[in-house]
């Protein structure tokens, strides 16, 4: 371990409203970074994981939100751990690693040996400590949280080769046509403060390289103008890249799980991967009860100490039901979200489904999907204050908000 | 005074349900089928009924040996060997229809339901002094029937058109008749259509009289019309005797419940629903429009509508069942899972989600 007054920033990158679309219609009530996954909002996994770093000094939200979106949360979350909590809004996207340059100086006010880099809309068990330890000893500039994964999924992420004795990073390719490998880059890294120099290469470069097709001609001021602005410097592409090989980058494998959280039926399975891991880290957090003074619970479930669940209704496995929702009798929920302030009534049933807030599900309804969360109607969702009448059936459908449904639905997208 | 039932062959319209029993054992209404006839014809003062049938005439007799003394009514087969469309088994079953009374006789298709007014058509019949007289209905479309044009005021059919593409009328042949014998010695012993070869026959000598069936009317012979008819049935049930109906707060419409079955705290009940007998339905369960038969069990918190469940199936937990499901006999629906139009044959486990209409074999 290292010594006592060495210290270590983490930052996690929240990106902004424009990004995260996939997210919609979940995100145009919230960001995505907010939104609940086993009951905690998505942020609070890898926040709650930086937690077990010592001598950490400070944690950043870095992002292009608004800074009152998020005020409430990291003054909560700043009481709670003990650790300050600050979000810093970036003017507009730098990339990545662009955003980190970006507040370059009130990261390094702490003077920190390691800054952690962490990306929100990863769901995994962020095994930080082992990281840190295993970066220390290799003596690189960064590390990265690697993992493996099936030789058909790979291309859809950052694809690398890692030395196998030495752990160091050989080769990165993003999202390649043909298979390079089937160990992937987790959006999950450790730097030491070098990483800014390394940025600051990258933007001079491409500073030059804008300056010479400037004078040149026509032609290349049109390319150069479609190219990136300076400023905006993507870890992935421009670091990870060039520097592969050059025994600067060192990787870090994991075991655990992982998964991207792009689109809301992800979502269901991360509360679910989240919910399970709380069995190790928070029992705490999840619910029982035989449903005789209280619901019968069955599996992984969190519910929300303002919630009220009649005893005589059934929940689990893999359910959150946040703050105010009010669970009636007979009411049986699997797989799902339930947001704040729901009411589902009486006899009605929620399978693989995300009920959004306020939404009322009427008697003996029915909210149902089949639980593929890569296929895009999956997983059912309905947005904001969303009525459903009394048995009315909702099949593989996604709801946008504020709409009353009277008649069944399957397989649609109710505008 | 006799009677004959044209119960004819295998009922496929009516599977799963025919998978098990033939199709006028089917129960409607908590009844089978069949015995809405023979009691109607019973209520009259007919003492002999013929079922005209062509496959398991066994199992028919078995069952109907037991109402054969309960209601003191005579009951026979007459079993064609080769299917006889809708006059021959008339020819077929000449000597058991013909007496030295020289009364008339009822001629019944078993798959319609309706309130028969065979009192009044025996009256009507006396009146005419022809020598048929058959019962028709008012339908919507009767483009999708056989039309029968009649005299208004007299009721003399002019002639049978089938199908027609231009309206002609709206009054359709209702598969109820009352036959002189003598009709008989109009038939041949080989297969023919009442409607297109004997009517229209009777008709040309004036001899033809159609009845407007007052009340309603439906052909229960597949699924869907089933559902409807029971709607009928019971709309009339809540006309004519409205004490055979459930009461309480927990039922909505019109409801039948046998004595024998079992409702849980918390259901909604109706309308259009019949419970048969020996039937457990736990509590926080929801039932529309649908039939329960004999022996189901519908377990907590379960959603039924517009489906007909077979004899000793049970519906699971959180299940919900709707859109003209129809689950043959002995088959099981597993805690929540949901049928949209699911068609299950007999003694099936239902594991998963039926989310659009199919057979399941």
């Amino acid at each position: 371990m290292g010594s006592a007054d060495e210290r270590v920033v983490a930052v996690i990158m929240v990106g902004g409203p424009t990004k995260g679309t996939r997210f919609r219609p979940l995100s145009l009530n919230i960001p995505k970074p907010l939104f609940p996954l086993a009951g905690q909002p998505m942020v609070h996994h890898p926040i709650w994981a930086c937690k077990t770093i010592p001598n950490l000094a400070q944690i950043y939200l870095v992002g292009f939100y608004e800074e009152r979106e998020f005020a409430l949360y990291v003054s909560s979350i700043s009481n709670e751990l003990k650790v300050p909590v600050r979000y810093l809004k970036e003017d507009k996207p730098h990339g990545s690693a662009g955003g980190l340059y970006n507040f370059r100086d009130l990261i390094m006010e702490d003077n920190p040996s390691h800054i952690f880099l962490l990306n929100c809309d990863v769901c995994c068990s962020f095994p930080l400590p082992g990281m840190l330890e295993a970066h220390r000893r290799y003596g690189g500039m960064g590390t990265v949280l690697v993992i493996k994964v099936s030789a058909e999924s790979a291309n859809q992420f950052g694809e690398l080769v890692a030395d196998p004795v030495t752990n160091e990073l050989l080769h990165y390719t993003e999202k390649p046509e043909t298979f390079v490998s089937d160990r992937i880059n987790c959006g999950v890294y450790i730097f030491t403060p070098e990483i800014f120099t390394a940025i600051q290469g990258v933007s001079t470069q491409r500073k030059d390289r804008a300056n010479l097709r400037r004078v040149s001609s026509f032609e290349a001021l049109q390319s150069a103008t479609r190219s990136l602005p300076t400023d905006f410097v993507r870890l992935d592409q421009d670091i990870l890249s060039p520097l592969a090989g050059k025994k600067q980058l060192y990787t870090y494998e994991t075991l655990d799980f992982w998964e991207q959280i792009k689109t809301p039926g992800m979502s269901l399975k991360c509360s679910a991967l989240y919910l399970a891991q709380f069995r190790f880290t928070s029992p705490h957090l999840l619910a029982s009860g035989d449903g005789t003074k209280s619901a019968a619970i069955t599996g992984d479930v969190f519910v929300h100490p303002s919630a009220k669940l009649h005893p005589t209704a059934k929940i689990g496995p893999n359910v959150s039901i946040s703050a105010n929702a009010r669970i009636g009798a007979g009411v049986r929920l699997i797989s799902c979200i339930i947001l704040d302030d729901v009411e589902i009534k009486e006899n009605a049933v929620v399978i693989h489904a995300i009920v959004g807030w306020k939404s009322s599900i009427g008697r003996w309804s029915r909210v149902q999907a089949s639980g593929d969360y890569n296929a895009k109607l999956g997983v059912t969702i309905l947005g904001e204050a969303v009525t459903v009448e009394d048995e009315v059936v909702v099949i593989n459908s996604i709801v946008l908000p504020n709409k009353t449904l009277n008649v069944s639905v399957q397989e649609e997208i109710i505008l | 005074m006799k009677a004959l039932i044209l119960v004819g062959g295998f009922g496929t319209r009516l599977r799963p349900l025919t998978l098990s029993v033939p199709k006028p054992l089917v129960d409607f209404a908590n009844k089978p089928m069949i015995l809405h006839q023979i009691e109607a014809l019973k209520a009259i003062g007919v003492s002999e009924v013929v079922l005209a049938i062509n496959y398991q005439p066994e199992v028919m007799l078995n069952f109907l040996k037991d109402f054969e003394t309960n209601l003191g009514i005579k009951i026979t087969c007459s079993q064609e060997t080769e299917p006889l469309g809708t006059a021959g088994p008339l020819a077929l079953a000449r000597d058991k229809l013909i007496d030295d009374s020289g009364e008339p006789f009822f001629v019944l298709n078993s798959d319609v339901i309706s309130e028969y007014p065979l009192k009044e058509m025996i009256a009507f019949h006396k009146a005419h002094g022809g020598e048929a007289s058959i019962m028709v209905t008012k339908v919507d479309e009767p483009s999708k029937y056989g039309v029968v044009v009649m005299e208004q005021s007299t009721g003399k059919v002019e002639k049978f058109v089938e199908k027609p593409k231009l309206f002609v009328g709206n009054k359709i042949n209702a598969g109820v008749y009352l036959l002189n014998p003598s009709v008989l010695d109009r038939i041949e012993l080989r297969p023919t259509s009442i409607e297109k070869e004997v009517f229209p026959k009777i008709a040309a000598e004036k001899k033809l009289f159609a009845m407007v069936l007052p009340g309603f009317w439906m052909d229960i012979g597949q699924p869907r019309d089933y559902i409807t008819g029971l709607r009928l049935y019971l709309d009339s049930l809540r006309k004519n005797s409205p004490s055979k109906l459930a009461t309480g707060p927990h039922i909505v419409g019109n409801v039948i419940v046998d004595e024998s079955a079992k409702i849980g705290e918390g259901c909604l009940i109706g309308p259009d629903v019949a419970i048969g007998p020996g039937c457990i339905v736990e509590s926080g369960v929801r039932l529309s429009r649908c039939t329960v038969m004999r022996g189901v069990r519908v377990k907590k918190h379960a959603c039924i509508s517009s489906s007909i469940i077979g004899w000793h199936s049970t519906v699971g937990q959180w299940a919900r069942v709707e859109n003209m499901t129809i689950l043959g006999e002995d088959v099981h629906v597993c805690d929540e899972i949901y049928s949209n139009g699911g068609v299950v044959l007999p003694h099936k486990e239902i594991k998963s989600s039926i989310l659009k209409p199919e057979i399941v074999m």
